[in-house]
């Protein structure tokens, strides 16, 4: 069957923001400025543990400009976190990082309150730290939060008796002690991931404004606002009915913002001083303290038979967390895209341990596909590896070994419409794969990875306007991914409209819950809410047309975008006609809640294919061709989705070659944008997109979710394809060329 | 310790005379933001590597965050509030709308002002040509390949127009 033929779904639709944003006139947080607006700037701890044994603000206090200066004794005993509450607004009577907040100052001019830090004594009592998550998990190890199991939300399910454990997650299928049983030869590798910053070009900012009633108004660098106004009542101990928080545009998130961040520090200097409080990270202060991604550690143990069948695979995978696990937004406070550890492969018998673990480091959180880098690059690392020792092709090994329709993937799923084949042979064949190599040290890789479609809470507000405008009120935020266009496109095509009879607003203030943007569900949990909602007030409105003209609503003809009686001459309805008929009329102002727990079965494929080039003296890699390959449903808005993809996939080159969070004993060294290289527009290869397409995905009109699936393999296939280029094989990220460089040496110093 | 020295400075911003006291030390980027109020002008990086704060100065494109707000004395400063023409916008923004040239919006002020002056002075420039004086903006959402065909199209308009 062909594509359905679809008015708007498939053709670009610009953002209703898109003016705004190339104007200079779109509102971000840090934009916001109020009456009598002041600036907090925060102290933080210069050492990655020790006891706090005293603070003296009094000289901070006393500089002219000053108007509040304010400690853990000054805010009420409080923890705060995405799901599980262990982070403190202000550090109490210890700090676990270096850059974790001690003190904060309010004064007029934020140059002031940077003055008035250096003027804040603080005594500490330096304790022993742990930096490496392994080290932490030993039983002679400081523990960092002895009370952890105390604290609210903390996943008694996932407890651990090993040390600094906050959660330990388990995914089995069949049976890892038979799959091993039956395997000819068994492999072990261990790999190490790095972290990596999420890079948005806004740093997190937060406004709070405390009026005469009490109540909170917050501007917010969060995708997830209503969540925001939950939290933030928590972590200052009001109503969550008092936090009105106001939309703003988000300047990136690539998973990071979804934390209250510096908001509860607004909200006590706001009380303290009754005026509008602001406060905006720089970028130093995003690189010592923001929330990145988990360096990682994946131990396989890999199980083949004699046929090359992978027939068992057991992963340790362990996560530094990093300090505190508030940034977790999942309830398993881990990270799942451990579960990917069996990689694109239908393996019967598999054990995968994820570990997430408390060091004295910055703490970690989401970043665009949490886990699944880490743990892409160990399969498909180990996928090369193994082939090799048995002496097949490596391309052979995987075909050999691929998911099909059928198969259980480790968190349960049993997968259907399964095109992880046909997606890879796309990459293949649209590549230089086999073909001659231009120069002695080019190299190609492979790799191929699955992504599923998120799952949340949708909330939604529609209404026939006196205007004639569908109107969506979402809690959703735009983050940049498009949204909202594609909610306008899913409402104009079910109804049929045109989009410019559809207004997309987001008004999280009118929500009490929601799940906000994030795990690639918008446009599934949303979208098919936002759908089922415009079919219930499409019946609505024709009702109320009939009603007008006099009619019975099987009479009702909706043509040209009006509303007219079928077979008749009289004059027909416009939308605008028939909301004034119908108004006040309650059903033409509807809302609904939604909740998708069921992860569908439908998942994403991607497999890409890189072509380089290593320079063995220097050892700079020159990326001289991309080719990434993905199984889509049906493309509701193609300039965007394209955007999601070649976004996603500089992201994972970055993280694959020079993006990396430096730490030294806890310090992080790379704390400008200057030594946390991001890509460049100069950075990036040649690109070939493939979509094997195909009507199949579970969210409307049969798409899928893009936005998380480009960015993981790629480093995995840069990694392949170096060895190709030189023989090394590279089992920590990221492929840096002083790396390559120093690894060539020493081969050859061994006259290899 | 501040020493809160002030200067009186006058510039003109996008055509229109402004005369601010700013204390000395006083960042063009804060003095556009906060005390004209142009907050289109964004801060990223503060180092002047992501490019985000990009104005142009007498026709040059500069790093705002590096430059301080009395350099600016008696120049002429174009932000991105000033791009667009009275009615409309300036084709590159149109063109940065119709092609996927932004997505967060957070960059895009810089990346708008920095291919606004390449257009001016290079009408029609080769990717290798946009992909050289663009380097200096930082975009974590693109991947920059829309931004290049934004840029492209752009050009192309002018000529045909």
């Amino acid at each position: 069957m062909g594509p359905m033929p679809y008015t708007v779904i498939g053709k670009p639709l610009e953002s209703q923001e898109g003016r705004a944003k190339v104007t200079g006139a779109a509102i971000f947080t840090a934009d916001v400025i109020l009456p009598e607006m002041i600036w907090g700037k925060i102290l933080r701890s210069p050492l990655p543990h020790a006891r706090i044994v005293s603070i003296d603000t009094s000289e901070a206090e006393q500089m002219p400009g000053v108007l509040a200066v304010l400690t853990a004794q000054d805010l009420p005993d409080t923890l705060t976190g995405r799901i599980v509450y262990d982070t403190p607004v202000l550090a109490r009577d210890r700090v676990r990082f270096i850059g974790e907040k001690v003190a904060v100052v309010a004064a007029e001019d934020p140059d002031v309150a940077e003055d008035a830090l250096s003027l804040i004594e603080v005594e500490y009592e330096e304790l022993p730290a742990v930096f490496d998550a392994e080290e932490a998990m030993k039983p002679d190890a400081p523990l960092l939060h002895p009370d952890y199991r105390a604290y609210l939300h903390a996943p008694e399910k996932f407890f651990s008796d090993i040390p600094n454990v906050h959660s330990h997650v388990t995914w089995q299928v069949g049976d890892i002690a038979e799959g091993f049983s039956q395997a000819q030869e068994v492999f072990e590798h261990t790999f190490n991931t790095h972290s990596q910053h999420q890079g948005f070009i806004e740093t997190h900012a937060s406004v709070v404004s405390v009026d005469s009633e009490g109540r909170a108004h917050l501007w917010i660098t969060n995708k997830m606002p209503v969540r925001a106004q939950k939290l933030l009542a928590d972590a200052v101990e009001i109503p969550q009915e008092q936090v009105v928080v106001h939309p703003v545009c988000i300047g990136g998130d690539f998973g990071g913002k979804g934390s209250l961040m510096d908001s509860p520090l607004c909200y006590h200097l706001s009380k303290r001083t009754g005026r509008p409080v602001k406060m905006v990270m720089t970028y130093t202060e995003e690189l010592m303290a923001g929330n990145p991604r988990h360096p990682t550690t994946i131990s396989l143990r890999t199980g083949v038979s004699a046929e090359g069948k992978v027939v068992a695979r057991q992963a340790r995978v362990v996560f530094d967390s990093g300090a505190y696990a508030g940034f977790k937004p999942v309830p398993l406070v881990n990270i799942p895209g451990a579960n990917a550890a069996a990689g694109v492969y239908g393996t019967p018998h598999v054990r995968i341990d994820a570990y997430s673990v408390y060091t004295n480091s910055v703490p970690r959180g989401h970043v665009r596909a949490p886990g699944d880098l880490q743990v892409t690059f160990a399969v498909e690392s180990s996928m090369e590896l193994i082939a090799e020792a048995m002496g097949i092709d490596p391309l052979e090994f995987r075909k050999r070994n691929l998911l099909q329709d059928g198969d259980v993937l480790p968190d349960g799923r049993r997968l259907e419409q399964v095109r992880i084949r046909e997606t890879l042979e796309a990459a293949v064949e649209a590549s230089s794969w086999g073909q001659p190599k231009a120069h002695p040290h080019v190299g190609r890789g492979v790799a191929a990875s699955y992504r599923h479609i998120g799952t949340g809470e949708a909330n939604a507000q529609m209404s026939l306007e006196s205007d004639g405008i569908v109107k969506v009120i979402t809690p959703v935020p735009d983050t940049g991914t498009g949204a909202h266009s594609m909610l306008r496109k899913v409402v104009a095509e079910t109804w049929p409209l045109t989009v410019e009879q559809v207004r997309v607003e987001a008004r999280p203030e009118l929500f009490e819950t929601d799940s906000g943007a994030g795990g690639s569900r918008v446009t599934y949990v949303v979208g098919q809410l936002v759908q089922e909602m415009t079919e219930e007030l499409r019946e609505s409105v024709c009702r109320v047309a009939a009603a007008a003209l006099g009619c019975q609503v099987d009479d009702v003809v909706f043509e040209a975008g009006q509303y007219a009686v079928k077979g008749s001459s009289d004059p027909a309805l416009t939308l605008a006609q028939v909301a004034e008929a119908g108004s006040g009329k309650p059903e033409l102002c509807i809302r609904k809640t939604q909740v998708n727990r069921e992860t569908p079965q439908v998942t994403t494929f991607t497999a890409q294919v890189v072509e380089l080039e290593v320079d063995p003296e220097t050892g700079q890699v020159k990326i001289l061709d991309v080719v990434t390959s993905h199984d889509v449903g049906t493309i509701i808005n193609p300039v965007s989705h394209q955007g999601q993809i070649d976004g996603g996939l500089i992201q994972g080159i970055g993280f694959g070659m020079i993006e990396e969070v430096v730490m030294e004993d806890g310090q992080v060294s790379t704390l400008h944008l200057g030594d946390y290289k991001l890509p460049n527009i100069k950075d990036i290869p040649p690109l070939t997109t493939v979509l094997v397409q195909e009507e199949i995905g579970p969210a409307p009109f049969q798409s899928k979710a893009i936005g998380e699936s480009s960015i993981t393999p790629v480093a995995a296939a840069i990694a392949n394809a170096v060895y190709d280029a030189v023989g090394v094989r590279f089992y920590d990220m990221p492929i840096t060329a002083e790396k390559i460089y120093w690894a060539l040496k020493e081969r050859d110093s061994h006259g290899e | 310790m501040v020493s809160e020295m002030t200067r009186t400075i006058r510039l003109r911003v996008n055509g229109r005379e402004h005369s601010v006291e700013v204390p000395s030390r006083r960042l063009l980027v804060d003095c556009l933001r906060y005390d004209l109020g142009l907050t289109g002008t964004k801060e990223g990086c503060s180092v002047g590597v992501c490019g985000a704060c990009t104005v142009l100065m007498d026709g040059q494109p500069i790093s705002s965050c590096l430059a301080l707000a009395v350099f600016a004395d008696g120049k002429e400063i174009v932000t991105v509030e000033g791009i667009a023409p009275e009615e409309g916008l300036d084709k590159v923004q149109q063109s940065f709308m119709d092609h996927g040239g932004f997505q967060c919006g957070s960059c895009t002020p810089g990346m708008v002002v920095t291919a606004k002056a390449l257009l001016d002075e290079n009408p029609n420039p080769s990717e290798d040509e946009i992909k050289e004086w663009m380097m200096g903006n930082l975009c974590r959402c693109t991947g920059y390949y829309q931004i290049i065909k934004s840029i492209q199209e752009a050009a192309v308009e002018a000529s045909d127009a």
